[in-house]
């Protein structure tokens, strides 16, 4: 399929939100030289993010171009059953309210940097911190990919081949490493402003656009597809019903653990501004998976009796049609896709920054090189992210098929580090050996059923059943080790916010 | 801690009620592959569900603005302070 605008005005485009975006890292990074030479400072903007900033950068980072791409087919393939995209968004809120509060409390006491800082302070375990930096790094690189993988289609999608996948994901990767580099996480919420505010605009037009071509009748498009596809239409059967519950879970806990989200939470400037963040991120979901799952809907009249390769071009067909609306519509849609190249990269630039984060401060400063100075951290993260790009690059020339599956994949391990902060906040007695063999064998679980084919059994996905398993393990195991009162008590000194 | 320190996982209301909505949510109470009748153009099953989704919304937002107060009045204080500093 061939995008009715590919070719030199997607080229303009692009270029032109690429010139915003490094603008945008240049003011960001511009007189602060400290920037550099802090970790909390390059990776947390100082710990130091207001409200406007803390906000967009939350959005832009859960929400992708993947969102509206990835997403509006499986609302077509689903239909009404693919609702569960506005909840399964929703319920990471309640997850950060069980975490985030206290962690955010001990994170401003204790500096901490990464996820990791929580774990290695809370356990004083090399063998629990060295598991969960490896799972989120897996989950993260995963991500990435995903990311990378996803630049490559717009780009070339919107160009028409004009900028070939390789080179889009290579031009694109570039701007986003030099604004990351200018301005570190400072640069990467900013831009996320810019990313996160043209995003939104262009779901609500890209939806009134599919309205008009359906003569702006919902209702109309809902019977027609309860005469031809009545499946799409009619209750879910158990097994869909069993799905959305285990969506919930994977995605909730998944999600409100990502090391970028929690350290989203690391660089909230106070509390005020971190809940209030959380209070607007809890009205996203309807308006943008809500809004994609209509397009989808409204996809299935639009064009019916798509297979599986041809829903995923679903956007770029509607597109098409839209944009053959008029000169205004042309245009809106020619930013929309440039808005969803931006979308992914405010994606991709967050999870790399906090990749680089995970090395510097994880791996380099605790166990390779703990006496360097911070700058030399700094550095060396930075020095990794271009590394383990340029292996993901190698990797993203043969894309998997759909996109869904490999983002069902990134959270079936990382979720496994969830206990280690749900209960480890809060429960004394939850001791090391456990988590850590709660937390292998729920990853050896999970990744072996996802492997092997079954990704979801009646309906519960794999790493919802590894975290089961890894939950037993912990609870049961801190119950049946002997822990000292002087060690229960060190942990309660370690739980507690002193208020 | 004072009557006004309020934490989330501390109070067992707040995830009852967050139960019951999930499950009012997910469409497990209706007869399966029935066909419904529509409003707005969702079909009812559907219409419900997404009415709960927008309840979990509103009440998720409304907890994190009133049910989470740790150190906020200790951080504004300082903030304030600060400011008359400068």
């Amino acid at each position: 399929m061939k995008l009715a605008f590919a070719g030199p005005d997607g080229v303009i485009i692009l270029i032109l939100y690429a010139v915003v975006m490094l603008w945008i890292g240049y003011v960001a990074g511009r007189g602060q030289k400290s920037l550099q030479k802090s970790l909390s400072g390059y990776y947390l903007a100082g710990k130091n993010l207001g409200i406007i900033a803390l906000f967009f950068t939350l959005y832009a980072t859960q929400y992708s171009g993947n969102t509206i791409v990835g997403y509006a087919p499986t609302a077509y393939r689903e239909g009404f059953s693919w609702l569960q995209s506005i909840p399964f968004m929703t319920i990471i809120i309640a997850m950060y309210l069980m975490f985030a509060p206290r962690l955010y409390v001990i994170s401003k006491r204790k500096n901490f940097v990464t996820p990791t800082d929580w774990i290695s302070y809370r356990f004083q375990s090399k063998g629990v911190t060295l598991l969960a930096i490896f799972l989120m790094l897996w989950g993260l690189g995963n991500y990435l990919l995903e990311q990378l993988v996803a630049i490559g289609h717009a780009v070339a999608g919107m160009t028409g081949g004009t900028i070939p996948y390789q080179w889009g994901v290579i031009a694109f990767v570039l701007v986003m490493l030099a604004y990351e580099w200018l301005g570190g996480m400072k640069a990467v919420a900013f831009t996320d402003v810019m990313q996160g505010v043209v995003l939104m605009i262009g779901v609500v037009v890209f939806l009134g656009g599919a309205f008009y071509l359906v003569g702006g009748n919902f209702a109309d498009v809902t019977r027609q597809i309860a005469e031809t596809e009545p499946a799409k239409v009619a209750v879910p059967g158990w097994e869909t019903s069993i799905n959305w519950f285990s969506m919930l879970l994977l995605v909730g806990f998944g999600a409100a653990i990502y090391p970028h989200a929690v350290q989203r939470i690391y660089s909230a400037e106070s509390e005020r501004t971190l809940k209030r963040s959380f209070a607007r991120m809890a009205w996203m979901p309807p308006l943008t998976t809500g809004l994609v799952f209509l397009i989808g809907i409204i996809g299935i009249s639009l064009f019916p009796g798509l297979d599986e390769r041809g829903s995923e071009q679903l956007v770029g067909l509607i597109a098409n049609q839209v944009a053959s609306i008029n000169l205004i519509f042309y245009w809106v849609m020619v930013l929309f896709f440039g808005a969803i190249v931006a979308a992914i990269i405010s994606t991709a630039d967050s999870v790399l920054l906090s990749f680089s984060s995970m090395l510097s401060n994880d791996l380099y400063g605790k166990y390779i090189n703990p006496d360097a100075s911070e700058e030399r951290k700094v550095k060396f993260g930075k020095i990794g992210g271009v590394i383990a790009v340029a292996i993901l690059l190698w990797i993203a020339w043969n894309p998997p098929a759909t996109l869904y599956d490999i983002f069902v994949l990134k959270f079936e391990l990382l979720v496994q580090v969830a206990p280690a902060f749900f209960l480890g906040l809060y429960w004394k007695r939850l001791s090391a050996g456990p988590v850590f063999w709660g937390m292998l064998t729920g990853a050896i679980c999970s990744g072996a059923l996802t492997l092997s084919g079954f990704g979801t059994l009646w309906g519960i996905h794999g790493g919802v059943i590894g975290l089961i398993l890894n939950l037993l393990i912990c609870v049961a195991g801190s119950y049946m080790t002997s822990v000292s009162t002087d060690h229960q008590r060190q942990a309660e000194e370690k739980m507690a916010m002193n208020l | 801690m004072s009557d006004k320190v309020k934490e989330p996982i501390r109070n067992k209301w707040i995830w009852i009620g967050l139960a019951f909505i999930v499950l009012a949510i997910v469409p497990w109470y209706w007869p399966k592959g029935a066909l419904q009748s529509m409003i707005l153009g969702f079909p009812l099953w559907a219409f419900v569900s997404t009415l709960f989704s927008l309840i979990l919304c509103g009440y998720l937002s409304w907890l994190c603005l009133h049910q989470w107060h740790l150190v906020e009045d200790k951080e504004e204080a300082e903030r304030r302070g600060e400011g008359d500093e400068g």
